[in-house]
């Protein structure tokens, strides 16, 4: 094991921290928060020139063949700087979901597409019923006589807006098992509303009646679906915690520094201990979920499914809660200052409450870890 | 940043397990582990240990230690801990050993390492007062010159294991008029020597660790002061500093994690096992997360140490807090899971067993020891708020 960075990772660090501290200073945000939504072309465009899109794909797919490991550098930097281009959502889910489910052929011509950044896939997995986790899946495909039609819904699409294509998982009647479908986001009887986070973010909810699928557009085999969408969704829930470990950092950076400045009863307010033991117990908090996020990239590189998702879920709702607690006492110890739009601490408090319910709930995972242990218990 | 695992670690582990196999009689393996083994089984351990030539596994190998990476030596605890051996003598292997292999003299050395290496003199440490605890500077127990002895008056308390140790070493106070910090001085001292008196204390967790140690004109030749007169602060610093990843007790944390779902798997509630209960399983889920990122952090902390990096003490301050919170979390959930039988007060595990046994004697005695013990791990080695003291100093410098 090794904690240190290398020197290409190093390398990826700096190259994200200067796009972040040049494209995010809070007023960039700002006016990029009124003028578009889910970021800039321009900004995705320098993802795609820097190989960012396209660090964690094989290089037989057009990638740089890079490991997970760079994802999540690239997303605790873009974590700090609340950065909102769909990363997570079109460069992670939906690139790693393909590279888990597709067939071959559907590989070599999608996927070079993605890591470019020409073509734009967002994953539509989640439902009302199951949360953000990936089962159970309500949205059916019936087979017609040459493809499939498609009658569900799929909330909290990240990425959706301005995408080209979603992955969307379906139940074959008759067929067991979850099976994903490529459909393009301009195909007749897909109806998108778009919808505001808390964050400032937008996602879609998709509403399929009787959307006509080509044969073609199932990715990989009928029925087989679930492993590479849960590939795809542990890749998702890595990075989404690393961009939380990030948000933490820059939290307790930007209230560290308050506490110097701040005078109150004619000291800085950074003099009293409770304050001093609060700012210790964030930091602590801190380097706790980042060591929970080790130990997902380890259990990731090392171990078998069923102890890979369940590792995952556990630094899921480790980390989630940890930026819930770090970022919301940042609010706190900031005073009257943190509850205000204008300033920053208060929206980093907002991306963890939003993080929270992406891909799953802590509460969620709590119950997926806990129906692992009583299944490793059990044999 | 590679997270896959090291190859040779695996081989050293083996290599450890085969020893502990082979080599450790089996009434030195299989016991509950908990904080410090009777004095008999400590010195037999270590006289097997050096008989392997791992009689000092912290040491580097130039002062006759192992030389083990830190990664190495969190193996070696781990499967020691697995095997249920006996504990070495903890205050002369991570304590004073270093600071002896610092600033011993040669004469020194020669009068106490061996008996470190062949198990022949326990230690204990005499730092804290009545009135010095946190504010550890602020000790009373003075040394005075008379010719080539110090006189030595005053009293130490939470002296743990003070009645099973034959040396002491000590903070005591050569100069009144300076800086309180630069007043004191580091003592060896033979507990044997007329004027010291050893009273024991009891502990909520049922046991005597613990003990007052009163010093009554106490004369200790010039020749036990390690360094210089005045140097005592430094060394103690140094001696703290010195290590910071197995503070969190690593392996008693993956211990309790064991003994939780052996309860699990092992009671009944309403006619199923206990882990199909949703509130256990969750709780052990959670409990399970943390464990996971307090084994990381152990890491983290132990190449920082490694690098002598100065963030290691920062670090290991949060490791600190968050493993002892840990450990009292544990021990408390394993109460919880003993369902009526957690408010049963069954014997010590060093105590002899009752005529008619308990009930459930076999899985429960000794949990709540531990669990009342763990209140201690927040106070010692740095009570958690003189941690947190720590962190907002040297991290935010506030």
């Amino acid at each position: 094991m090794d904690f240190e960075f290398t020197s290409e990772q190093q390398l990826l660090q700096d190259s994200l921290r200067r796009y972040v501290d040049k494209a995010y200073s809070f007023e960039a945000r700002t006016a990029l928060l009124a003028a578009d939504k889910n970021g800039s072309a321009e900004n995705w465009g320098i993802f795609a020139d820097n190989g960012w899109l396209m660090a964690a794909l094989p290089e037989a797919y057009g990638g740089l063949g890079g490991s997970l490991v760079d994802t999540v550098i690239i997303a605790q930097e873009l974590g700090r700087g609340l950065v909102l281009e769909p990363f997570l959502g079109c460069g992670v889910l939906a690139a790693q979901t393909l590279l888990g489910a597709a067939s071959e052929a559907q590989k070599v011509r999608l996927l070079p597409q993605v890591a470019d950044g020409s073509y734009r896939v967002a994953l539509a997995y989640s439902e009302p019923g199951s949360r953000g986790m990936p089962e159970p899946v309500a949205l059916q495909a019936e087979r017609t006589g040459d493809g499939y039609r498609l009658a569900g819904r799929k909330s909290l699409v990240l990425g959706a807006p301005g995408a080209d294509a979603f992955i969307v998982s379906a139940q074959i009647p008759k067929t067991p098992g979850v099976s994903l479908f490529l459909v393009e986001a301009d195909c007749a009887g897909l109806e998108c509303q778009t919808l505001p986070l808390h964050d400032g973010s937008w996602v879609q909810e998709l509403q399929f009646d009787g959307v006509e699928v080509a044969a073609d557009a199932l990715l990989g085999e009928a029925g087989q679906g679930l492993p590479g969408l849960r590939q795809g969704l542990a890749n998702g829930i890595v990075a989404l915690c690393a961009e939380l470990i990030g948000a933490m950092e820059k939290t307790l950076e930007v209230t560290a520094d308050y506490l110097k400045v701040r005078q109150q009863f004619g000291v800085p307010i950074g003099s009293f201990q409770t304050l001093q033991h609060r700012l210790a117990d964030m930091a602590a908090e801190l380097e706790l979920a980042r060591s929970s996020l080790h130990v997902a990239l380890a259990s990731m590189a090392n171990d078998e499914e069923a102890t890979r998702y369940k590792t995952v879920s556990g630094s899921k709702m480790l980390i989630c809660r940890a930026a819930r607690f770090v970022c919301g006492q940042g609010i706190q110890l900031h005073g009257g200052i943190g509850m205000t739009e204008e300033y920053l601490v208060g929206h980093y408090y907002k991306r963890a409450v939003v993080a929270d319910v992406l891909l799953g709930s802590s509460d969620g995972h709590e119950a997926a870890c806990a129906a692992a242990l009583q299944a490793e218990l059990r044999a | 940043m590679d997270f896959r695992p090291d190859a040779s670690l695996e081989v050293f582990r083996q290599e450890v397990r085969q020893f502990l196999r082979d080599q450790v009689p089996a009434d030195l393996k299989g016991q509950q582990r908990c904080t410090r083994s009777p004095r008999e089984q400590i010195m037999r351990w270590q006289k097997l240990l050096n008989e392997r030539g791992w009689g000092a596994p912290y040491w580097p190998k130039e002062h006759g230690g192992t030389g083990w990476t830190v990664p190495q030596i969190l193996v070696f605890d781990d499967e020691c801990s697995l095997a249920g051996t006996p504990t070495q003598d903890g205050f002369v292997h991570k304590m004073l050993g270093p600071v002896l292999n610092a600033f011993a003299t040669p004469d020194q050395k020669a009068e106490h390492l061996p008996a470190v290496f062949n198990g022949e003199r326990l230690w204990c440490q005499g730092f804290s007062e009545p009135g010095a605890g946190s504010d550890l500077a602020s000790l009373r127990t003075r040394a005075e010159r008379d010719g080539d002895c110090y006189v030595v008056n005053g009293q130490k308390i939470w002296t743990s294991y003070a009645h099973h140790a034959d040396w002491i070493f000590l903070l005591v106070r050569t100069d009144p008029q300076v800086k309180k910090q630069a007043g004191i001085s580091f003592l060896l001292v033979d507990m044997r020597t007329p004027g010291i008196t050893v009273r024991p204390i009891r502990s909520i967790d049922d046991a005597h660790h613990l003990n007052e140690t009163f010093f009554d004109n106490v004369r200790v030749p010039v020749g036990n002061l390690i360094g210089s007169e005045g140097q005592g602060w430094s060394i103690t610093k140094f001696l703290l500093n010195n290590e910071h990843a197995t503070t969190a007790d690593l392996p008693e944390l993956k211990r309790y994690m064991r003994e939780l779902r052996l309860i699990g798997t092992t009671l009944q509630v309403a006619g199923k096992p206990l882990f199909e209960r949703p509130e256990f399983a969750l709780k052990l889920a959670r409990l399970e997360a943390e464990l996971q990122a307090i084994e990381m952090l152990v890491q983290r902390v132990a190449r920082l140490d490694e690098q002598q990096n100065p963030a290691s003490h920062t670090l290991g301050s949060m490791l600190k807090i968050r493993a002892t919170e840990l450990q009292q979390r544990m021990t408390e959930a394993q109460i919880e899971a003993l369902g009526d039988y957690g408010a049963i007060a069954y014997a010590h595990p060093h105590e002899a067993d009752p005529q008619q046994p308990f009930p459930l004697q076999a899985l429960a005695r000794g949990i709540s020891n531990d669990m009342f013990l763990r209140r201690a791990s927040t106070i010692y080695g740095g009570t958690s708020e003189v941690q947190r003291g720590i962190i907002a100093k040297m991290l935010f410098q506030l």
